[in-house]
This record gives structure tokens, C-alpha cells and sequence, in this order.
């Protein structure tokens, strides 16, 4: 569904991303991890077209990325749930949701993602009306999630839904990815720092080090892995 | 007896011209509000309005036909044609100093860019209608703007308060204006992606937002606006190419003064200088109505900053 391959992103001449191929297809949960400044956000960003690589491909459904301006790839079915949550704070909680619904698929199923979406996040149908900078950090990342599966998106992309979280919400927050993901069988696409809870659900992860991939493959395979092991899962 | 004859006489003027204020600095916070572009050009902006207004009641509209209703009409005209025109500066020009193009600026220095070509926009088109049109004021004539509707008071026999035809006429266009565009910002799609590309401009584009455009269709927006406004007050109030420098103070005002960002708060911030400006006189000199304006304006930030409508809503 996704191939990326070979992409390169410089900041000012500072390297960002250093040749990075990733593959996501159709029906997975793929999981890039990594620490802080590995490039994760950038690579999402190049797929959603705010930043723009210097070289390297991306395809999507066999559509060449580049040459699609940012805004006009959620129409194609990416939907990409920023890094600290960016929801429209002034505007209400269903206000955010029909912002999700812009894409001409969203607006076709928009009833039933409503549903879906109360029925998962009960919390967001109690805070319908209510502004969205007035919800705490867990409701809005439910909103930042709810607006991205009412694109009614073929991926997708989550970056770090777990940033600034307590661990309880965070855990809310892993389990509900994770039930889309089964129950509704979409693509997904996560980064996070939290390595163990990203792994946990995942059929493939990437593991990033400054603006490289260092190590790939199953859950099983950088499970067993010794650097993963003592690096990220405290083992 | 007297007094009260007058000060309501006064109210009523400044219900009327606090109306077009109001007008005014929607167009301006609008502006401001989905751009986040200081536009110093907004007045200038009306100026061309004013001439664009009389271009139309003089060479487009037959008299004949519409009769009365001439500048009115000449007014709503000004619309499509700021439209236009505020669209295409901002496609190739404010689009430059704003939005994306600006985002690996900072805020501060993003600003400075958008004072200086607001700035020397707010030039051209000033001394543009110098060369253009020369420095006689023009003024679009129209028997309204002369008659008023008397409106008796029952405390005695002989007291009566007139109502301006053209001026009040004027007043109710620019209420019905704010209410439609209040209507189209809140409750329309395209309305809702202009204040969630204000919003957050990066998450917008995640959301499949034209940003863009949305700013583009924002500016055209506040132009048409400005051109209206222009328009309506030109039936009495003569225009000459330097009519924007006052108008622009008095928007600003009226736009911090009902809280940045906020459409409704504009027009209250509006409607509220022209009450103070015309209610001033019952009492001060009338040299002295702008200096009221900026004791009140001054004396409200003083107790509320965030102005009329401020924004409070956000969380730390």
C-alpha cells in the first residue's frame, strides 16, 4: 500500500533522513520506534507532504506521492494524526469530527463513523458541543484519532498518540488502536518512543536511529533481538 | 427636554456610523482572524471601494432603472469586484509573506514582512487614486442621503428625532452583511475550513484543507468587505485617495477592542467607537471625539486586555 524507498530529508543541509525504505501493506500494523530526534515525525511529515525529501520515492497505491501537493493526499486515503495532537481548538468536538469528514469517502460514510466513533469513544459523544481546547490531553487525542478515521482513511498514520500521557491513558489509548485495527481491519502506521507498547500490537516495526533504519522485521524477530532487548525494552 | 432630544438624536448617529464601523473591522478581524496578516491596506482597501461604488452608480446602473435604490445597488456591485481583486493580491502577493510560504519563519518575522507589503500596498494604492483620480474629493449624490424619517417624541408636542434615510438604510445592509458572514463562518463547510485552517494550519492540510486557498478566499473575503463598507458610506461621506488613513486607526481599534481574532467581538468593538465617537460630542468638543474614542479604547484594555470577545478557551 505504502513503499518508500531510498528517502532522504535535509534540514539546512543537516541530514534528517538518510536513505529510508519502509513498506506498509495492505491490512498491517506497521510500528516505527525509536528515540528522540531519529526522524520519525519527519517521516511523516514527507509522507503527508509538509516537508518535502530532497530524494527518494514514495508511492502509495502505486500513486507517486511528489507529485500530489499536501493537501490533496488525504483525498487519495491517508490520514495522518499529528504529534501533539493539533486538534482546531476553538472549534467544538463534532466540528473537529466533520473537519476528519473533508475527503469525499468521509462524507459518504459519515453517519456510520459517527457511530463508530461514539460507540468507541463514549467520552467524545458526553463533549460533542464542547470546545476542543478545553478537553484534556487523553480527549484529545481521542479527537485527534476520531478526526483521523473520519477521513475514512485507507491508512492510518499515527505520530506518538502517547506523548504526554498518563500511562493509563496511554494504555486506553494503545487498546483502541489496536481494536481498529483488528475489528476494522485498517492499515495502520505508528511511531512511537514507547517501544514496548508499540511493539506489543504490531506484525512489523522499524527501528530508527538518527535518520536510519537500523533494524527491522516481525515482533518475534527484534523481540529476540539483543539490542532491542537492552536498548528499548528494558530486558 | 432639550438634552434628551439631543442625546438621542446623537445615539441614533452613532448607531449608524457605528454600524459601518462595525462593518469595517468584521472585514478586518476576518482578515486577521484566518491569516493572521496585519493588513495596514484595509482602509486604502475601502477607499477603492468608495471609488469603485461611484464608478458603478455613475457608468454601469441607468438612474432611470433603479431610481433611489442606485447606490445601493452600486454597493452590492462593489462585492464581486473586491472579490476578485482581494483574491488576486493575495494569490500573488500576501500569500508570499503569509501561511506555508512563511512557516519556516517565525512569527516575528513573518509579521515584519507582512507590515512592510501591507504598508506599501496601503501606499500604491493611495497615491495610485492620486494620480488616477486626482485630489478633489468625490461624493456619490443620492436624495436619501438629504430626507429623513421623522419620528415624533410623546414628552411634548414640538420633540422629534430624525432618522437619516440613507444612513439608516446603510445601518441595517451592514447588520444583515455581519449576520450572513457570521452565519457563513460558523455554520457552512467552506465557513468551518476557513477557521480550522486558522486554527491549526498544518493540521488542516492533514485534514485534505486547501490552505491556501482557504486564506486566499479569507482575504477576499475581508477585501469584499472593506469594499462594501466602502460603498455604503461613500452615499455620505465623500471619498479622496487619503480617506483610508482615518478609517484603518478606527478598525483597529475596533478590531483589538472587541478581541483579536473574534468576527462578533469586531463589530461590537466597532459599533462601540462609533457611539463613543458620536455620543463624545454631548459632551466635549467635537475635536475632541477621537480623543474619546482612545480614552474609552485605553480605559476598557485597562480592565479587560483580552478585549470584549478575547479568546479564553484555550488550554495551557
Amino acid at each position: 500500500m505504502l513503499r518508500i524507498d531510498q528517502l532522504n530529508v535535509t534540514y539546512g543541509g543537516l541530514q534528517a533522513l538518510d536513505g529510508i525504505s519502509i513498506d506498509v501493506k495492505a491490512g498491517e500494523f506497521v510500528a516505527v520506534v525509536g528515540p528522540n530526534g531519529a526522524g520519525k515525525t519527519t517521516l511523516f511529515k514527507s509522507i503527508s507532504g509538509t516537508v518535502i525529501p530532497w530524494r527518494g520515492t514514495m508511492l502509495f497505491d502505486g500513486v507517486d506521492l511528489a507529485t500530489l501537493a499536501a493537501y490533496e493526499r488525504p483525498h487519495l486515503g491517508i490520514a495522518h494524526v499529528p504529534e501533539g495532537r493539533k486538534v482546531f481548538s476553538g472549534m467544538t468536538v463534532f466540528e473537529n469530527l466533520e473537519m476528519g469528514a473533508s475527503t469525499e469517502e468521509g462524507r459518504r460514510r459519515w453517519n456510520d463513523t459517527l457511530d463508530l466513533l461514539f460507540t468507541m469513544f463514549p467520552r467524545l459523544k458526553d463533549r460533542r458541543d464542547q470546545y476542543a481546547g478545553t478537553l484534556s490531553g487523553g480527549e484529545q487525542q481521542m479527537l485527534a484519532i476520531g478526526r483521523g478515521l473520519a477521513s475514512a482513511p485507507k491508512l492510518l498514520m499515527l505520530d506518538e498518540p502517547s506523548m504526554g500521557l498518563s500511562p493509563s491513558m496511554t494504555d486506553v489509548i494503545f487498546d483502541a488502536v489496536a481494536k481498529i485495527h483488528k475489528e476494522q481491519g485498517l492499515t495502520i502506521l505508528l511511531v512511537e518512543q514507547r517501544v514496548a507498547e508499540a511493539l506489543e500490537n504490531c506484525d512489523h516495526a522499524y527501528v530508527l536511529e538518527t535518520g536510519r533504519v537500523v533494524l527491522q522485521g516481525s515482533l518475534e524477530e527484534l523481540s529476540s533481538d539483543d539490542r532491542v532487548r537492552r536498548a528499548y525494552l528494558g530486558l | 427636554m432639550i438634552f434628551v432630544e439631543q442625546a438621542l438624536q446623537t445615539l441614533v448617529a452613532g448607531l449608524s456610523v457605528g454600524c459601518i464601523y462595525g462593518l469595517l473591522c468584521v472585514g478586518l478581524a476576518l482578515i486577521f482572524g484566518i491569516m493572521r496578516v496585519i493588513n495596514f491596506a484595509q482602509g486604502d482597501l475601502m477607499m477603492v471601494g468608495m471609488y469603485v461604488a461611484i464608478f458603478v452608480a455613475s457608468f454601469v446602473l441607468p438612474p432611470a432603472v433603479f431610481g433611489v435604490a442606485t447606490p445601493f445597488i452600486a454597493a452590492l456591485l462593489v462585492v464581486p469586484v473586491m472579490f476578485i481583486f482581494g483574491y488576486l493580491l493575495s494569490w500573488v502577493l500576501i500569500s508570499r509573506t503569509a501561511g506555508l510560504k512563511a512557516a519556516s519563519l517565525t512569527e516575528g518575522d513573518a509579521h515584519q514582512a507582512q507590515l512592510i507589503l501591507s504598508l506599501g500596498l496601503a501606499l500604491i494604492l493611495q497615491n495610485g487614486a492620486h494620480i488616477l483620480l486626482g485630489s478633489s474629493p468625490a461624493a456619490m449624490i443620492s436624495p436619501l442621503s438629504s430626507s429623513a424619517w421623522e419620528v415624533p417624541l410623546l414628552i411634548d408636542d414640538f420633540s422629534a428625532i430624525f432618522f437619516n434615510k440613507a444612513r439608516t438604510v446603510n445601518a441595517v445592509i451592514c447588520v444583515v452583511i455581519s449576520v450572513v458572514l457570521f452565519w457563513f463562518i460558523q455554520k457552512t463547510r467552506i465557513g468551518k475550513s476557513l477557521r480550522a485552517a486558522a486554527s491549526n494550519s498544518e493540521a488542516a492540510i492533514y485534514m485534505g484543507i486547501n490552505v491556501s486557498k482557504a486564506h486566499n478566499i479569507a482575504f477576499a473575503l475581508g477585501t469584499a468587505i472593506a469594499g462594501i463598507a466602502g460603498g455604503l458610506l461613500v452615499i455620505y461621506y465623500p471619498v479622496q485617495p487619503h480617506v483610508g488613513v482615518d478609517f484603518v486607526i478606527i478598525m483597529y481599534a475596533g478590531v483589538v477592542l472587541g478581541g483579536m481574532g473574534s468576527i462578533v467581538g469586531a463589530f461590537w468593538g466597532g459599533m462601540t467607537i462609533g457611539l463613543v465617537q458620536q455620543l463624545s460630542t454631548l459632551f466635549v468638543p467635537i475635536q475632541l471625539q477621537n480623543t474619546a474614542i482612545f480614552v474609552v479604547f485605553l480605559f476598557v484594555l485597562l480592565i479587560k486586555p483580552e478585549g470584549f470577545f478575547g479568546r479564553t478557551v484555550e488550554r495551557a
